[in-house]
Order: C-alpha cells, then structure tokens, then sequence
C-alpha cells in the first residue's frame, strides 16, 4: 500500500461450502469493524438479513398501495358503467348491485397487488434483462456462499484474510474494481416507494374521478377510430342548413299513402268528438257471416277479457279480480248508442278507463266489432221482451 | 426461527421434538450435495431428448393436431357440428372447461398454500406443479373461446371503450366474472411461476454453453446473481404473492361454480356449489399432479426428489378431499329431499337413477369409492397403485362435471322439452386436443426448464428448521 489513502477503503471477498460459515463470518466481519457489502447465495440463507443489519423490505406497502388502487378501479368502474353511463337493468337486480360487483373487484385487487408488487420488486432490487450481470460471482448460483466486504480501518487483509481461512473459507481474495452497490438502492427507501406511488396517482387520479365527471349523455363513448364507426348523422328534428324547410325531417312528397292505406280519421278524441262521430259515421259494413266470425275473434280476443264475452260485464279480469266494472255493453245505454260513437270509442277510448285501440285493431276490424256487438245486445234481449237490468253503471257512464 | 441447526442435531430434546414431527426425516433422498443438485437438475435441459421423449411428443402432437381440425371445423362448420340442443344447450365444452380450470387449481395450492403453511415437502414439485397449472388453464380457456363461434370477437367481453354509444360489460353477470377470474388466475399463477423460477434461470445462464442460450437466458433471469439484498426482497415477493394466490384459487373455482348455482336450474342452484367445487378442484388437481408426477420421476431419473414420502403426502390430500366430495354428493341428494320442490327432487332421483345414471355412477366409483384405498399404507407408497387410482379419480372428476352439468339440463320443466344428449366426434376430438395441448406443452417444459425449483430444494437439503 502506498502512503496516499485510495478513494474507497479496498474490498475483499471470500466463499464458503456451507450456508452457517458464511452466516458465521457475516457476523464476525461486522463486530470486527468491517462493512459486510453482500452476500451471493445459492439459496436465500436464513438469518442472513439480521447479521447483515437489513431491514424488513417495504414492499408490502406497495403491495397494499396496488391493492387499494385494484380495487378503487375495479369499483369505480363497474359503479360508473352499471349505474351511470350504461344503466341496463338486468336479471330484476338493482343497477348499484353492490354485492354482484364483489367478484370483479376482488380480481382486479388481487391482480393488481400482485403484478404492482412485482414491478416495485423488479424497480428496487434493479432487475432488468441484463446481458452482462454485474457482481455475478462464479458458483454463487450453483453451491458456493460468497460474501463481498470492505476492510475496516486500519486493518490490512493478509490478517482478515487468516481470520476467514479460519472460518472455513475455501477462498479469499481482494476485489480490484469499485462495482458494488452501497446500501439499499433508492427505491427501497421510503422517498423511493413515495416516488413510485406519486407516479401512479395521476393514472389513479384519473380512473376514480370519471365516475363523477360531468359528462354529456348525448355524446358517445370514447372510441378508439372515427370512421365508419361514428358516422356524421342527424336527429329528424335537428335543424338542417342543406335540406328544404331548414330540418332535417322532410315531409312526404304529395299524394303519397300511407302503407295501411287508410286516410285519416278527421276525429279527434274526446266525447263531443264521439257524439259528432254518432252522428256523422256509418258502419261500411253489411252483416255477413264471414264479419260476424272475424267480428266475434276480435272481440274475444281483446275486448272480453274486461266486457265479458257476452257484454254482459263477466270478464275475466276485472270485476272477477274486484276491480271496476266496466260499462255493459248489452246494456240499453249502449244499445242506443249509433255506431259511429261505438267506433269513435273502440278507437280512442273512452272517458273512463278503457284506451283506445285505432293503433292496435285495423279499422275494418274496429267495424266488425260494433257489428258483432250489436248481435250481442240482439241475442240478450230476444229471450227477455225487455232490457236486460243494467247494474251499477253510473248514468250517463260511457264505455 | 424456532431452532437452527446446531440445536436440531446437538440438543436431544429438540432432537426428539424433530423426530416425532418428521423432521429429522430428509426430505431429498441421496445425500446429496449442492453441486449434485444442480448437475442433477438442470440435466435434462442440457442434454439431447431421448428417443422415447419424441416418441411422447409425436403421440401429443397428433392428438394436438386433431384437436385442431376440430375446432376448425367447428368454426368455419359452426357449432352444429356439436351435439348440442335446444335443452341441452351447455354440455361437452364446459365440462371440460371446468375439469382443466379444476386440474390448475392444485399447482396454485402446492406453490401458495403449502407455502404459507411452511409445508417444505412441497419444494420438489411445486415447479412442476405450477407449470401444470398454467397448461391447464390454457387448455381450459380455449373451450369458452371455441365456444363463441366467433373467436375473433372474444375481445367483447372486455369493457373496453366502444363506438357503440354507451354499452359496457354486464358486471352483474357471472360469465363475466368468470372471464375477469380466469384471466386474473392466469397472469398471477404465470407472475408467480416466473418470479419462482428467477433463481434457476439465472443458474441455467451460468451454464449455458451457446451464446443464443445464453443470451435468451441473460433476458430472462433479470440480471440475478444471488445477492441477498434481493433474496430478501424476492423472498418478501414470493410470500406476499402466495398470500394473494391462496384467496385467488379459491375465489377462481367458487366464480366458476356461481355460472351455475346463480342460475334457477334445479341441480345447479344450490348454496353448497362453490366450496364443492374448490373441493373437487383440489381433489382432481392432486390427482393429475400425482399421474404426471410419477411418470416424470421415473421416466427423468428425478425419485430421489420426488420420494415416496412426497407420493404419500399428496395422496392423503386425494384421500381427505375425495372424502369431501363425497360427503357433498350426499348433501346436494339431502338438500333436494329436504327442500320439498318436487322439481329439484326429481333431478337427483333422476341424476342417479335416470337415463344417465351409467355417468352418476361412474363418477361416485371414481371418486368416492377408489381414494378408499389411500387408507392402506402400502398403497399410499406403491407408484403403481397411485397412479391407477389417480387416473380413475381423474376420470370420475371429469364425469363429474358431466352429471352436473347434463343430467341438470336435460329434462327441463317441461316434459316436452326433454332431450338426450350426446357429444360428437368433433366433440370428442377437441377433448383429446386439449389433452395434446397440455402433455405437449408439458413434454417441452421439462426439456426447457429445470422441472424441479433447484434453489428451493437446495435450501431444505439439509432439512433443518430455520
């Protein structure tokens, strides 16, 4: 040794055969003033991490941190899908299902957790594909245990290196390059693992405030291309710069039909409509058999659950079911009712209760049930001369 | 930390305690030393296949390549080329489906479990073990995928932002639960394995005798040389990622029951579904390690590894959830009894004395009736015997999920819309082809990488209790 200090106190390592050795002269090296720098083990060696003066790793907490950022995600956004953008109601569950959202966000925590602690294990023990290794020890994989340490002070190795002999090493040498590591790398130290999780609070940031972003309905979702996939279209009622009239809508050109081919009814609903329908309207059907069959299938199918299939008030529904009683269509108030009236309410409804059916019936079908009615009210007063007794129906009640 | 080792050799007292648990009991027959394990492990990935292992990869890959002629045909034919009908809508592809995810479930349980109860028998095969697990979910994927008819869309059902205006992933919905389970399964059993095998990677770099090799390995093994600052932080990693596997697993298998028990078919919804199919996963997954285990420990020269002692203790696990299983087939026929719905009485009635009562009881002989014989000692330690009993428990674990599955849907409410159903060829076909997917990918797995955790066994060589 030259008179002139070195920049770095020399380093030496030495290998043993047996885990308990090393562990032996980790221990020994320290108390005698020396910086054990690392061990090179096959194995991991237990008790190696108290002789070396280690602390307990800190990745648990990023474990936790992931976690909590697995599950925040997952919640977040099965919250926001299921019950705010996209609220389907599936299955007669509620669109919050809490429970029902259990299973995923359990997943993403766990998936989360482990690939975060992974990457924070790989970021501070400095793992990356390396094609040249550094202090990578001949045998350190295979069977020998190797330790790397810098001398004390005022220590000169030929001694240190008796000592170690005497341990058991089968090896001692000093280490002419400056490689190693001192100390815990900074991803291991508490502003090294504040740094990593800052870095994810953004992306974290970002994912849990979407559910409470305030997003316009009318829009689409974030795509991922344009293109044929969101095409330049217009709602029938937004106004147009191009097409005639200024909206998008267009009128049909004239004389066009309808495809049911039925002008219009020049009705209204309402009962000052419906008397001006009496007066106004003939039935344009004649009584044959073959109306009186389709009337009869119309009427049973639609009207008799609530009328009764005689009309006489016996429906299935609603007064067995102690429901209102619908007016009795075999009933004189009805009788002397013209047809246009019956059809006017067959079509619009009636004052009370019962909804129209123009959407539902065609209207030569809303005319062969007036005829098929009028049969009815015909077959209910042959075998009494007079009119069947009306039951409770208020006065003047229309159908 | 209860004792190190000079007091487990010195001390009489400790040295009794130890006996009587087994300790003293090695663990690695052979006396071996750290040297030898090494040469001994890493062999087979350095050395030409024998002829006999080409001959195995030629019989896989063919049946590797019927499976995929039929699931080609499936999908440019579609799926009529199924036996499936308007009652039986569910039957061949998610029997399997649930089989190959029930056979992962044992490496998870051997790698994470058996970790975090310090069960240190467990070094020899959990490498092996795990990689079984990661085949099997691969093969267990494809069947739902081959199902869609359309696999090129199976991206749909992701939640991924769409240009269909607001449509998401039905998160209510246990199918999807089921793809989030699996998914999340697979990439944490795969992070595990890969993080377990760092060591040996780095060990095989050091021995690499071609650069390509080498360099392959340079990229893989993360630059690892040993140091134990990062032995500590591995060692930090490896328990923190068994203590997330250990929910993991038995979350997967419970998400795989509830496709069923969430549903309203008598026979599949019943609150005992989810710990007995984790049982039955166990149970199964046991089995299959047990049958690739012994074929690999005498067709690789690895019995002194994967001694006897190691056959025993995952027989008693074969025994103790096979009895599990057993005890849930009685309670599913007392909870039908009891609940007093005629419908849910009469498929198990049906289920056992019905028109595929020959599948019923195929699967109570296989799995009830035959890990019986794990009683006997002289089973539990004779290869030969194991693996019989591992195959027939294997076969009754498939027709398990068969009966769940078939005899549940085949005679729906009403009478008239009664079905029998039976699986075709092309059906058959991609069961055999998964089966080549696995034993294929298998075979190349011990030939690539070292079968046994080297570094694990390395530590319990001595088998002392730190």
């Amino acid at each position: 040794m030259s008179s002139t200090e070195p920049p770095h106190r020399s380093r030496f390592r030495a290998s043993f055969a047996d885990p308990e050795q090393l562990l032996g002269a980790v221990k020994h090296l320290r108390a005698a003033g020396h910086r054990v720098l690392d061990t090179y083990t096959p194995f991991p060696v237990h008790g190696m991490d108290e002789a070396m003066g280690l602390r307990p790793s800190r990745l648990p907490r990023a474990c936790l941190a992931f976690a909590a950022l697995g599950l925040a995600i997952a919640g977040g956004f099965q919250i926001w899908s299921s019950a705010i953008d996209y609220p389907l109601r599936t299955g007669g569950k509620p669109l919050l299902a809490i429970p029902a959202f259990i299973p995923v966000a359990f997943e993403l925590t766990v998936l989360l957790a482990g690939l975060g602690v992974v990457a924070s294990f790989f970021v501070a023990a400095r793992m990356r594909p390396r094609l040249r290794v550094p202090d990578l020890h001949p045998g350190a994989n295979d069977d020998q245990f190797i330790l790397a340490a810098e001398l004390g002070a005022d220590i000169q190795f030929p001694a240190v290196a008796r000592e170690l002999m005497g341990l058991g090493a089968t090896e001692s040498s000093l280490l002419l390059d400056d490689r190693f590591q001192r100390g815990d790398s900074f991803w291991d130290r508490p502003a090294g693992i504040g740094a990593l999780l800052l870095a994810c609070l953004p992306a974290f940031l970002l994912l849990v405030s979407v559910p409470f972003l305030n997003r316009d309905f009318q829009k689409r979702n974030l795509a991922w291309d344009g293109g044929m996939g969101a095409p330049l279209s217009a709602q029938a009622y937004d106004a147009s710069g191009v097409l005639p009239g200024g909206q998008v809508l267009q009128s049909p050109p004239p004389g066009t039909l309808s495809r049911r081919s039925e002008a219009p009814l020049a009705f209204a609903p309402g009962k000052a409509e419906a008397e001006r329908a009496g007066r106004e309207l003939q039935n344009p059907h004649q009584p044959t058999q073959a109306r009186f069959n389709r009337g009869k299938l119309v009427y049973e199918r639609v009207c008799a659950t609530c009328h009764g299939r005689e009309g006489d008030n016996n429906g299935s529904l609603i007064v067995a079911r102690g429901a209102f009683a619908p007016t009795v269509l075999v009933s004189p108030v009805v009788r002397d009712m013209p047809d246009g009236r019956l059809f006017h309410i067959a079509t619009f409804g009636g004052p009370t209760k019962m909804k129209g059916y123009g959407d539902l019936l065609s209207r030569e079908d809303r005319w062969q049930v007036v005829l098929y009615i009028r049969e009815l009210q015909k077959a209910a007063a042959k075998p009494a001369a007079v009119p069947a007794p009306a039951p409770a129906t208020p006065t003047g009640a229309q159908p | 930390m209860a004792h190190d080792g000079e007091a487990l050799t010195g001390i009489g007292v400790l040295a009794g305690e130890a006996e009587r648990y087994g300790h003293n009991l090695p663990l690695i027959d052979g006396n071996k030393s750290y040297h030898q394990v090494t040469e001994e492990v890493f062999a087979p990935t350095e050395r030409h296949p024998p002829l006999r292992w080409w001959l195995a990869l030629a019989v896989t890959l063919s049946m590797l390549g019927l499976g995929v002629w039929a699931a080609t045909q499936t999908l440019t034919r579609g799926i009529g080329t199924w036996g499936l009908n308007r009652t039986v809508g569910w039957a061949f592809d998610i029997t399997n489906f649930v089989f190959w995810v029930g056979i992962g479930h044992a490496g998870t349980l051997i790698s994470a479990i058996l970790f975090l109860f310090r069960q240190r028998w467990r070094t020899s095969i959990n490498r092996a073990a795990e990689a079984m697990t990661l085949f099997a979910v691969m093969c267990a994927g494809t069947f739902p995928i081959i199902h869609m008819g359309r696999p090129w869309l199976a991206f749909w059902a992701t939640p991924y932002p769409n240009s269909r205006g607001s449509l998401w992933v039905n998160f209510k919905s246990p199918l999807l639960w089921d793809v989030v389970a699996i998914s999340t399964y697979f990439i944490i059993s795969l992070t595990f394995w890969y993080i377990g095998l760092l060591p040996d990677l780095a060990t095989q770099r050091d021995r690499a005798k071609t650069k390509l090799k080498r360099t392959i390995l340079s990229i893989f093994s993360l630059g690892w040389n040993g140091s134990n600052r990062t032995w500590s932080r591995y060692e930090t990693v490896y328990m923190l990622l068994a203590g997330l596997s250990t929910p993991l697993v038995v979350s997967v298998h419970t998400i795989v029951s509830m496709d069923f028990a969430t549903s309203v078919i008598p026979g599949w919804h019943a609150t005992i579904f989810p710990p007995y199919f984790v049982v039955g996963a166990v149970f199964s997954g046991f089995a299959m390690v047990l049958t690739l285990m012994i074929i690999a420990r005498a067709v690789m020269g690895l019995k002194e590894y994967i001694t006897t002692r190691h056959l025993e203790a995952m027989t008693k696990v074969v025994l103790a959830t096979g009895m599990i299983v057993g005890m849930a087939y009685a309670t599913e026929f007392f909870t039908a009894w009891y609940s007093g719905n005629p419908y849910e009485r009469y498929v198990f009635l049906n289920r056992a004395l019905g028109p595929y009562q020959w599948a019923y009881w195929t699967m109570v002989g296989c799995n009830v009736l035959s890990p019986q014989f794990f009683w006997f000692r002289k089973v539990r330690t004779t290869p030969w015997m194991i693996f019989i009993l591992t195959i027939f428990v294997n076969i009754g674990m498939w027709f398990e999920r068969f009966v769940i599955i078939v005899t549940s849907l085949h005679r729906d409410y009403l009478p008239s819309s009664w079905a029998m159903y039976r699986p075709t060829f092309i059906e058959v076909a991609i069961l055999i082809g998964s089966f080549g997917l696995f034993f294929t990918l298998f075979l190349v797995f011990t030939r690539v990488l070292p079968m046994i955790a080297a570094s694990e066994v390395k530590g319990v060589l001595k088998n002392v209790e730190h």
